[in-house]
């Protein structure tokens, strides 16, 4: 564990359906997950709080099995918890219907897989404008914003190719493009940069700093590269589903 | 809304593409199936058509006018008397302007015996009209010797080979027919053999004779009457307009003034059901189309919907609802289905073309000819196109897409998106 200034969050600021400060991006209160397998189930997550405020920049670490995935799996509303509650930018998504939660995932939240994850049938270009063209935007405003977005991360020049003629770097590209064109508030990026080389994994992450630092959008990571790690502005440490360790590295984010 | 609905639209149209191979094997198989469907129908028609119409050619046509009671007695006492005949006639006159009528034709029938010098038979005796039984029935072109009636003719007979053999007529030979005139006494009437037919149909061959209708009104003491005017329309499909026409032209709900009004369905029920059962087949055949069709679809919508378990996840993760995820798997259902309805009602169409331009020949099957319903049925098939029946295989089509996708699209949409996210990793 890095860094010397430890940052316990407050889970009980604010109530149950506001969220306590305009500043808070994120916050879960008792979050549990618990798959039902046998011979035993699985606690992913056990009673787990936290607090994150909006345009921190957050890496969650801990060994395979520690609930990385699937605390961003719930902070996403892409699983529901066992117990607990979760609130995204304001709004409880255990008190959300099917459809609310699509609007807001899609209004609020980008995410960036380690698989990539792109559809394999649209080019690089649709596959990065396809969460603004589900929100109604004009043609020429979507591709604008994308052509100026592929142009920061090098992808110029690639937007009429599918995801098959792109490499991994590439595909990991247009897959952040995807994620942050729509200037979500939270991007959730599960191991970004696990299947990249290290001079395209820095690359990437240095995107998505400055989109951090620029636009203030709020990032939080699930990663065992110690480069992410290194670049975060607050560490999360997870062991068998619970916060082990959060602590802010001296230096790094203005808030917390 | 409309650029959502493009966006969907477009990743089932590449989704149904993208697995090419898969795409055009279950394509084919649809368009072959729906091809043979629009072919066997364009067939079924046209040979149901033809059984109907060569059987009303033969019989009563496809509509009939005569007095009430003559369907169950066949008695000559159940007449139309000359003032109903002009009725009859006026009205197939006037139903003209509305419905496509061929031609008419006034007939006495009686049944009777026939006797030559060395022997007598029950025949049942037709007096037609030569001029219009030539146009109506084709019993002229059944004919072995000789030759058909003509207007001019007066004690001329035109009869079965199989009657001619058995009381031993040749040409010219002498006939006398002997029948209970209207007073109620015994008529005879003497006649001669100016030619003779042969259906194929043992009771016609055996039982049939026509003679000029003027000499049958004399010998019978019925001067203008006759059993029936019987109606030859275009197409059976006109039938229940004629029916209708005639009916109201008639100011009849049925025989109430004297004149009854009967479809061929009515007069030939046998043809009817022939018609029916084989309806029924082509139903049954249809079915079993449906069935193999619906799998085929059903297996390369959903064996696709398996293979992309991780896409659905993160169309939903990328905050597409469970409906939408669902509607571009059923849209892939349903276009699979559509363009290869579209390929295969076309296919169907151009093959039913070729075959209305040649006919489809069964001789080889059947023979000159084979009996239904007391008509020989011409071995040459001629197809018909009925708009409807586009309509029909469209509708086929649709459903099929509809059913099939049904549930690849129940599938997609029950996908749990986190485990979905990790499958295959």
């Amino acid at each position: 564990m890095r860094g010397s200034d430890t940052h316990v969050t407050d889970p009980t600021a604010g109530d149950r359906t506001t969220p306590g400060p305009s500043a808070t991006a994120v916050r879960t209160e008792g979050l549990w997950k618990i798959y039902e397998q046998e011979p035993a189930p699985v606690e992913a997550v056990r009673d787990l709080s936290m607090e994150v405020r909006a345009g921190d920049f957050v890496a969650m670490a801990g060994p395979s099995g520690s609930g990385k995935t699937t605390l961003l799996n719930l902070l996403g509303g892409l699983t529901a918890p066992t117990r607990g509650r979760v609130w995204v930018a304001g709004r409880d998504l255990t008190e959300l219907s099917g459809r609310e939660l699509a609007r807001l995932r899609l209004e609020h939240i980008g995410f960036v897989f380690q698989a990539y994850n792109l559809l394999p049938v649209l080019s690089a270009m649709e596959n990065a404008e396809f969460t603004l063209l589900l929100r109604g935007l004009p043609t020429a405003e979507r591709r604008e914003r994308v052509r100026t977005l592929f142009r920061e991360i090098g992808l110029d020049g690639l937007e009429d190719r599918r995801p098959g003629r792109l490499s991994g770097g590439q595909q990991q590209r247009v897959a952040v493009a995807r994620a942050v064109v729509g200037e979500p508030a939270l991007i959730l990026a599960d191991e970004p940069t696990a299947n990249l080389d290290s001079a395209t994994g820095d690359a990437l992450l240095g995107v998505m700093e400055r989109l951090n630092h620029e636009r203030g959008v709020t990032f939080i990571f699930s990663t065992h590269d110690p480069r992410v790690m290194e670049r975060a502005h607050r560490l999360v440490h997870l062991v068998d589903g619970r916060i082990e360790s959060d602590v802010r590295p001296s230096g790094r984010g203005s808030t917390a | 809304m409309m650029a959502r609905l493009r966006i969907l639209a477009r990743l089932s149209l590449r989704n149904t593409l993208r697995q090419a191979r898969r795409s055009a094997l279950t394509a084919s198989a649809m368009v072959v199936g729906l091809a043979l469907l629009t072919m066997a129908r364009a067939i079924g028609d046209g040979a149901h058509e033809q059984w109907i119409s060569d059987g009303v050619r033969l019989g009563l046509g496809h509509v009939t006018m005569e007095a009430p009671g003559f369907a169950s007695t066949g008695s000559l006492d159940d007449r139309l008397d000359s003032a109903r005949v002009a009725a009859a006639e006026r009205a197939v006159a006037g139903l003209r302007a509305s419905v496509p009528v061929v031609t008419s034709a006034v007939d006495l029938t009686v049944s009777g015996l026939a006797s030559s010098p060395g022997s007598s038979l029950p025949v049942r005796v037709e007096g037609v009209e030569p001029g219009a039984e030539a146009a109506f029935s084709k019993l002229d072109e059944r004919r072995v010797e000789g030759r058909y009636l003509e207007p001019s003719d007066r004690l001329a007979a035109y009869v079965g080979a199989g009657l001619a053999d058995r009381l031993g007529l040749e040409l010219g030979s002498r006939l006398v027919l002997t029948a209970q005139g209207a007073s109620g006494g015994v008529a005879e009437q003497l006649v001669r053999v100016r030619g003779v037919f042969r259906t194929g149909i043992p009771d016609v061959d055996d039982g049939l004779v026509q003679i000029p209708i003027a000499t049958a009104r004399r010998w019978l003491g019925t001067p203008g009457a006759a059993t029936s005017v019987a109606v030859l329309l275009r197409s059976s499909q006109e039938t229940g307009r004629a029916l209708d026409g005639l009916r109201a032209r008639l100011g009849t709900g049925g025989g109430a003034d004297g004149v009854t009004v009967l479809s061929w369905r009515q007069v030939s029920p046998e043809l009817e059901s022939a018609v029916r059962i084989d309806d029924f087949g082509f139903y049954a055949f249809m079915v079993v189309l449906f069935a193999i069709v619906a799998l085929a679809v059903l297996n390369a919508v959903l064996m696709s919907v398996l293979n992309r378990r991780r896409e659905f996840g993160v169309l939903e993760a990328l905050g597409l609802t469970r409906g939408q995820t669902g509607a571009v798997v059923f849209g892939e259902g349903v276009l699979l289905a559509g363009l290869s309805g579209v390929l295969g009602v076309a296919l169907g169409l151009a093959t039913t073309w070729l075959l209305w331009r040649h006919g489809l020949d069964l001789s080889a099957l059947y023979g000159q000819g084979i009996s239904l319903s007391g008509a020989v049925i011409d071995p040459v098939i001629v197809p018909i196109f009925r708009p409807a029946r586009v309509v029909e295989a469209a509708g086929f089509v649709v459903v099929i897409g509809i059913l099939a996708s049904l549930y690849p699209t129940r599938v997609a949409t029950r996908i749990d998106v986190a485990e979905a996210l990790k499958f295959d990793r």
